[in-house]
């Protein structure tokens, strides 16, 4: 039966690519799983692949593509869901598209990136041997929740996870590191000065365990620092690594993602210069820090998805002069655009020349004339501002973009010609 | 002229860019030349600190928020409704506006006492009825100095809020849920008092409303008529614009 699912999978696959109709990466599992919902269960359960499964609201694809670059790297085989399909008909079609003609899969690791309401589901699926959990901000309310319901669902999914499971946990977030209480842990974060007070956008700034004030020391970004809580013990964990040997990407966000990926191949026993080589040989994913040449003309596509992202994709473009902003409000996006206000665009936006475009592009307009930037030029067709931002900028120089994420599908199709699969 | 503006738990009750309605008003007071400065109302805040506002603002949160602020509304409701009945203009969104309400029966019945402020009750009718989630169009029943459009904005509540008789709705519902989805009102207005379910946030996409809220915070305050001068609102009309097409109506 999984054979014939397969090879149907497949075909399809194949026919969705040839008529360029998009949603390659999710249709094959999504009929898989309609005439057996158990695909992903018995396929998992007759593969010998270590399991390393990746969740939180910022920085899953970063983390997972870091951890495949480093076994790739040292030989290993690896296979891995498409960044965005990360529902269980994305991780059902990763199955379908990387199993032998035997319908066997026999690779060394899967990777498996899932969005925060579906790490439960999953957890019901198969049990990896690595979790990693990133962090959790306000993303997408229409969707997801409340990031305190979110942490509730993990919490309960986790409980029933076996002792063979290794948590790997942010220890600077506090609703993550508290998943790890009760169980051994890994737990990466940094060891360095941070800011003194968390910004009014934090999120989790209440203790999981007993509801009372955190008090932070160090806040490196939101609500990501070392904190204790006012009233019981819980403070942040101790920390089993807090320096990468290399960082290929820049931001202090993706320190952590770089921590995350580092932890995880040190625990499967990866030699510190092992490891070294596969970050070294890092090409960023799609949209996140990619860099694109266009008429000779560098192009870097900063993914930013809600506050967070994009308070620390304006924080890492300090240097930038020529900055276009994309906000569109699809499924993908979340349909509420309120998130911009809660963007610190007073202080973060520097002297650029900025250019908005997108489905919202004049709520952007409204929220920058709010900051007082006045002279921004709304483009609302996306292919035309692109060209118009690549004109102003200047030879040599950069063009920087931000988008949501259907928003980076659209600008990564204008500038290489190609939908991603 | 001055303006204080008082923004109820900033730090407990900001989740969906509410604070976006706080730098409208101040900075399209700021913009006219009225000194508006902002007071935060953090929990465990004086009595005699909201007594100086002359605008009140609260905007929604999460449940553990919630649950937080509630515990010390409690010992705040007497001053509130003195100053709400007295007249004192305020904008109460979400979360907010619940709790101005006699109560909030949960997803599992158990019953959350509210302020009792205004005459509304919400219920929420459990997991199998779905969140009131999109974008929103209605019709408010008030007149600004330049006139009033159609107010836009986001929903996103599992609550149901039901109007008693001694409130009267913001307006009618030309497109989305609303209050309850059933009714066709949205929001409640009492004395200067407005409640909404619109995120959005709401004030910078309905410039006339924010203003409406300025003048009427202005007048009784000075006790004499007031005159705003306009502002450009070009960007502002044409992101409603984007949204009512969206939702197929002509604005």
């Amino acid at each position: 039966m999984n054979l014939i699912l397969i090879y149907l999978g497949k075909i399809l696959s194949k026919l969705i690519n040839l008529l360029s109709l998009g949603s390659g990466a999710t249709w094959p599992g999504h009929i898989a799983l309609n005439l057996n919902p158990n695909f992903i269960k018995e396929n998992i359960r007759n593969s010998k692949a270590k399991i390393i499964l990746v969740a939180g609201t910022n920085g899953k694809t970063t983390t997972s593509s870091l951890i495949q670059s480093i076994l790739l790297e040292n030989g290993k085989t690896v296979f891995r869901n498409t960044s965005g399909a990360n529902l269980l008909n994305g991780i059902a079609s990763s199955i379908v598209l990387n199993s032998n003609v035997l319908g066997k899969l026999d690779h060394d690791y899967a990777i498996f990136e899932v969005d925060e309401n579906t790490l439960p589901l999953t957890l019901k699926e198969f049990t990896p041997d690595y979790l990693v959990l990133l962090n959790l901000f306000r993303d997408q309310l229409d969707r997801y929740g409340e990031i305190n319901t979110i942490s509730l669902k993990w919490k309960n999914a986790i409980s029933s996870l076996p002792k063979s499971t290794k948590l790997v946990l942010n220890a600077n977030d506090p609703q993550i590191a508290f998943l790890g209480v009760e169980r051994n842990s890994l737990y990466f974060g940094l060891n360095e000065k941070g800011a003194k007070s968390i910004p009014s956008s934090a999120d989790s700034v209440f203790c999981p365990n007993c509801n009372s004030a955190l008090n932070f020391s160090d806040v490196y970004f939101s609500h990501i620092g070392k904190f204790k809580c006012s009233k019981c013990s819980y403070k942040t964990p101790q920390l089993n690594i807090s320096e990468a040997p290399y960082y290929p990407v820049t931001g202090s966000y993706n320190k952590f993602n770089i921590l995350a990926a580092v932890l995880v191949s040190q625990d499967l026993g990866f030699s510190e210069q092992e490891i070294k080589n596969g970050l070294v040989n890092f090409k960023p994913a799609f949209g996140r820090q990619e860099e694109i040449l266009k008429n000779g003309k560098k192009v870097k596509i900063f993914l930013s998805k809600n506050p967070t992202s994009l308070n620390e994709s304006l924080r890492t473009i300090r240097n930038a002069k020529t900055l276009l902003l994309v906000l569109n409000d699809r499924i993908p996006d979340g349909r509420d655009v309120s998130w911009i206000w809660d963007v610190d665009f007073e202080n973060l936006l520097k002297s650029y020349k900025v250019i908005i475009s997108g489905d919202r592009a004049y709520d952007l307009g409204i929220r920058l004339k709010y900051a007082d930037f006045n002279k921004v030029r709304v483009i609302e067709s996306l292919s035309n501002a692109v060209r118009f931002a690549l004109r102003e900028t200047k030879e040599k120089e950069t063009l920087h973009i931000l988008p949501t994420y259907s928003a980076m599908l659209e600008v990564r199709k204008i500038l290489t010609g190609r939908k991603i699969q | 002229m001055k303006l204080v503006i008082g923004w109820l738990y900033p730090q407990l009750m900001s989740t969906y860019g509410d604070r976006g309605n706080i730098i409208t008003l101040q900075k399209r007071c700021w913009w006219r030349g009225i000194d508006a400065q902002v007071l935060s109302l953090d929990v465990g805040f004086k009595e005699s600190e909201i007594e100086k506002c002359d605008l009140l603002f609260m905007g929604g949160a999460q449940d553990t928020q919630q649950k937080i602020v509630s515990e010390d509304l409690k010992n705040k409701s007497k001053v509130l409704l003195k100053l709400i009945s007295a007249g004192l203009p305020g904008l109460y969104i979400c979360g907010a506006y619940q709790f101005l309400g006699n109560y909030y029966k949960e997803a599992d019945e158990t019953k959350i006492q509210g302020l009792g402020i205004l005459d509304l009750y919400t219920e929420n009718p459990g997991l199998k009825h779905p969140r009131l989630i999109g974008n929103i169009i209605f019709d408010p029943k008030i007149q600004g100095e330049f006139g009033m459009q159609k107010i836009i904005g986001f929903e996103n509540h599992g609550g149901r809020t039901y109007l008693g008789k001694n409130v009267k709705p913001f307006g009618f519902v030309i497109k989305g849920f609303g209050n309850n989805g059933e009714d066709e009102t949205e929001g409640a207005i009492y004395k200067n008092t407005f409640g909404s379910y619109l995120h959005g946030p709401i004030l910078p996409k309905n410039p006339e409303f924010a203003d409406y809220l300025i003048k009427a915070s202005l007048e009784r305050k000075y006790n004499k008529k007031i005159k705003l001068k306009k502002i450009d609102g070009e960007m502002e009309q044409k992101a409603r614009k984007t949204v009512a097409k969206g939702l197929n109506i002509d604005l």
